[in-house]
């Protein structure tokens, strides 16, 4: 630890005796942005003791975030990033349940970002709350709250980061539950070579270690883990749009500290010892295609063993063989020669169980956008989705079957005059989903038709904005039908010179189960953007949301106002003129 | 006479030798994939030694996990295995004693397996376990087996909205349906499936909104993988940034990240030692276009 201080301390002063030996004299321009925000809610539930709907945001929450960057000549910069808030709110993950932290807890929350990255020419310095993503298969998901490099001299790349990805928690029984967690230190270091737009090739490495002893008492469900991932990883970019990029990568990880160690399996010295819930894994992902401006076309392969596993992409389901193909084109010139069609779709296989550890699982994705602008006035945007997933279940006698089409047709109309513009846009879709049962092997079909009529006038010469649109929705699954009628309108409009910006909106649904009466469902909302000077905002906005159930429930009635206040400044400033 | 208390010594020696101690052996029937949590989950095997009063001597638990055609593939190791003394009356073993992996050795194909995933290949198995005497390792008692069912779990896929999927806000603001593959193989009594959705704030990238954020919505279903979610949001257009970085400019769409969380009958986890132990599937983004006007 000592050592690693010496190393940080020695690095920083590095940076700033190179940057100011140089750039001292040099002109000092400060920029950035800073903003305080705070968000209010509000729930009232009727009949008094009622509790079947449940709060879905903090009762008051300030945040902060505060971003200036300082740089000193064209060399040295200084860039800043602090984020945070009061009070935690996490839900899901090491810190859920939290209600009171300690220092340490609250620096490295993932909810509060303190960050400072002083740069010089092509060195930087990272300290702080860090998203750094190496690559896809090392590390990339996680803040990290520590120190480390980013070398970049000429084509050579050297990057190391070493810190505490969270902190040790206490399981707590609860109300309200303390999942609990582990510190867990990670660290990770690329060294590698790359030239922007032509090629990249870099060796990867991370490391995560959970202390066994930083909670007390521990979490009920989660063991002290730890492991390494070694990566290699080769980007290259040709001529014409070509590329191709790959990586492999080998995990060796330990599910529980706490199991004795072993020479029976194999582990990955000095890194990580053999225990006997160590697992050694490997992985891999290829990508080759052609991009241009009007035509796309890509093949993505992604294997990830059974056993790979890493502490930078904490929920990153192992076991499958993924293939991707992506294209996207333009076609049917104008007059003008601009494209008048634009399709986007990609085909997609997933397998799962690669290594027999499961039962095997396959999955067909498949995706179509297709617009066309046929002239001035009309549009069509039309949309196919299809995925479906198959695998035997084990004991039962069918198997796992789940089959999901969904289709959608937009038009949409434009016609102007000369003091107006009308837009009429339609869009239907229907989507039908069938799952089948494992235990009888009949299928039930779940189909949801959805259509929605919206009209937007714009006119020329007025500077109000409004909006009109209706939906109706309807799904159908045995037992239950579900219809929803919402009417909406919008209205955007300036004041006071054009210093105000305001926008509201009106939505009431009329929801039906079955043959129960019907719900209800008004929302109230609106926007307040006052432009206080050319650099200072204040961003103020208020919803709120009343629903009042049929006899779908007991108690008959019952009913529920929920509201939301969010209001903030924002500063943006610059020294340069 | 000297033939009468040879034969009676002969007897007394017999019955000494083969003494057996009564064991008795309970295995769920479809314990977790992965072994060495089998260790750390007391409820999934008990070994119980019944010993007689007087009849107490040192003994090694040998156990085998067989296929079904009655092929060994792990074994205990004897010469490493713990000797013990079972107490006088009766003694009650756990996995972590009765299957210490640090000491079985797997032949082939499962061992390369257990190497690589910790598990063994989806199969139904035969664990056989009994007691030996150290040195020569004869029975102490009788073999008793319990056949079991392994399948490593494998966590929802999240389809509708799929990763990055757009949504148009005038659709959403009435209703956003949710797709996702069920737990595999299913479970008795089925998955109880945890529907979370959080909103990205901006300056949050998604995991970091994931993590820290209260969800939006925060829904059980049980056994079904559909959910038709109501949001009763405004999905006005979010205020205008103030910041110069053209990354910024680029959030103009709301953005929202969600997962499945898969729970069994008690609420926990369906799978503790795989990835995160949360049992909560890959999460995915996806984003609200928050009105059909284009120039907004």
């Amino acid at each position: 630890m000592a050592i690693k201080n010496i190393i940080a301390t020695v690095l920083f002063f590095l940076f700033f005796y190179a940057a100011t030996a140089q750039e001292v004299k040099e002109k000092l321009n400060i920029s950035g942005t800073a903003g305080i925000s705070y968000e209010g809610y509000g729930l009232h539930r009727s009949p008094s003791g009622w509790l079947g709907y449940t709060p879905r945001r903090p009762w008051n929450q300030v945040r902060f975030n505060f971003s200036p960057t300082f740089k000193f000549g064209k060399n040295f910069s200084l860039p800043f990033n602090l984020n945070f808030a009061v009070k935690p709110t996490n839900f899901a993950g090491p810190y859920s349940g939290i209600i009171k932290q300690d220092f340490g807890q609250y620096i490295t929350n993932p909810m509060n970002n303190f960050s400072v990255n002083p740069k010089y020419k092509w060195a930087e310095l990272q300290l702080g709350t860090q998203y750094l993503k190496y690559s896809d298969l090392s590390t990339g998901d996680i803040g990290i709250f520590g120190a480390g490099i980013d070398l970049r001299p000429k084509t050579l790349r050297i990057k190391f980061f070493s810190g505490i990805s969270q902190q040790g928690i206490n399981y707590f029984a609860g109300p309200p539950t303390v999942t609990g967690a582990y510190k867990r230190r990670n660290w990770m270091f690329q060294l590698g070579t790359e030239e922007e737009g032509k090629y990249l090739f870099a060796v990867n490495f991370a490391k995560g270690k959970d202390v066994p002893t930083s909670s007390a008492p521990p979490p009920l469900t989660i063991r002290p883990q730890e492991g390494v991932v070694v990566s290699i990883v080769s980007d290259l970019y040709l001529e014409k749009g070509f590329y191709f990029k790959g990586e492999g990568a080998q995990s060796t990880f330990t599910k529980d500290i706490a199991t004795p160690l072993t020479l029976i399996l194999k582990g990955f010295r000095p890194f990580i010892e053999a225990r006997t819930s160590t697992i050694t894994d490997f992985a891999a992902q290829v990508a080759v295609g052609k991009k241009s401006k009007d035509f796309d076309i890509g093949l993505t392969t992604k294997y990830l063993g059974a056993g790979f596993q890493t502490v930078g992409y904490p929920y990153q389901q192992p076991d499958r063989l993924d293939m991707t193909l992506n294209t996207r084109f333009n076609a049917w010139k104008d007059r003008n020669k601009n494209y008048k069609m634009n399709v986007v779709a990609s085909l997609g296989r997933r397998i799962n169980n690669v290594n027999n550890t499961a039962l095997k699982a396959k999955q067909f994705i498949g995706n179509l956008n297709w617009f066309t602008q046929f002239n001035d006035q009309w549009s069509l945007n039309v949309n196919y989705n299809n995925f479906g997933f198959q695998s035997a279940s084990g004991i039962n006698p069918f198997g796992i079957k789940n089959v999901s089409n969904d289709f959608g047709f937009n038009p949409t109309y434009n016609k102007s005059t000369t003091k107006m513009n009308h837009l009429f846009s339609f869009s239907y879709n229907y989507s039908k989903y069938d799952e089948r049962d494992v235990i009888t092997g009949l299928t039930t079909s779940n189909n949801t038709h959805t259509a929605v009529l919206t009209y937007v006038p714009t006119y020329f010469e007025k500077e109000i904005s409004p909006d009109f649109s209706i939906l109706y929705f309807y799904n159908d699954v045995p037992m239950a039908k579900i219809k929803l009628a919402t009417f909406s309108s919008a209205l955007s409009m300036p004041a006071a010179k054009k210093k105000l910006r305001l926008r509201g909106q009106l939505q009431y649904t009329l929801g039906k189960l079955n043959s129960f009466s019907s719900n209800n469902n008004l929302i109230a909302s609106c926007n307040v953007d006052y432009k206080i000077t050319k650099k200072l905002t204040w961003n103020t906005y208020l919803t709120t949301n009343y629903f009042k159930y049929g006899n779908e429930i007991i108690p008959n009635g019952a009913n529920y106002l929920e509201s939301t206040c969010r209001t903030g400044f924002q500063y943006s400033f610059s020294t340069k003129k | 006479m000297k033939k009468l208390i040879f034969f009676i010594a002969l007897i007394f020696i017999a019955a000494t030798t083969i003494a057996q101690l009564n064991t008795n052996l309970i295995l769920a029937a479809q314990p977790p994939a992965s072994l060495s949590e089998w260790g750390v989950r007391r409820e999934i095997l008990t070994y119980i030694i019944n010993t007689q009063p007087g009849l107490s001597f040192p003994v090694i638990i040998k156990a085998e996990i067989k296929t079904t055609d009655g092929t060994v593939i792990g074994t205990t190791d004897l010469a490493k295995a713990k000797v013990f003394t079972p107490g006088s009356a009766t003694t009650i073993l756990f996995a972590a004693d009765v299957l210490p992996l640090e000491n079985i050795l797997f032949t082939g194909k499962y061992k390369t397996s257990i190497q690589r995933t910790g598990k063994l290949p989806a199969d139904n198995y035969i664990l056989c376990v009994q007691l030996v005497r150290p040195v020569d390792f004869t029975p102490a008692s009788a073999s008793v087996c319990k056949t079991f069912y392994l399948a490593s779990i494998q966590l929802p896929i999240l389809m509708k909205p799929y990763n990055e999927e757009l949504l148009d806000g005038k659709i959403a603001q009435t209703a956003i349906t949710f797709r996702w593959t069920p737990v595999v193989p299913p479970q008795t009594p089925p998955v109880t499936y945890r529907l979370q959705v959080f909103e990205v704030l901006a300056h949050q990238q998604p995991m970091q909104a994931l993590r820290s954020n209260q969800p939006l919505l925060d829904q059980e279903i049980k056994g079904s993988t559909q959910y038709i979610w109501r949001p009763q949001l405004s999905f006005l257009p979010p205020a205008p940034v103030v910041s110069d970085s053209a990354h910024d400019k680029k959030k103009t769409f709301l953005r929202f990240t969600w997962t499945i969380q898969s729970l069994d009958a008690l609420g926990l986890p369906v799978t503790q030692t795989d990835a995160n132990g949360e049992a909560r599937s890959e999460p995915i983004v996806f984003f609200v276009k928050p009105t059909a006007r284009k120039n907004n």
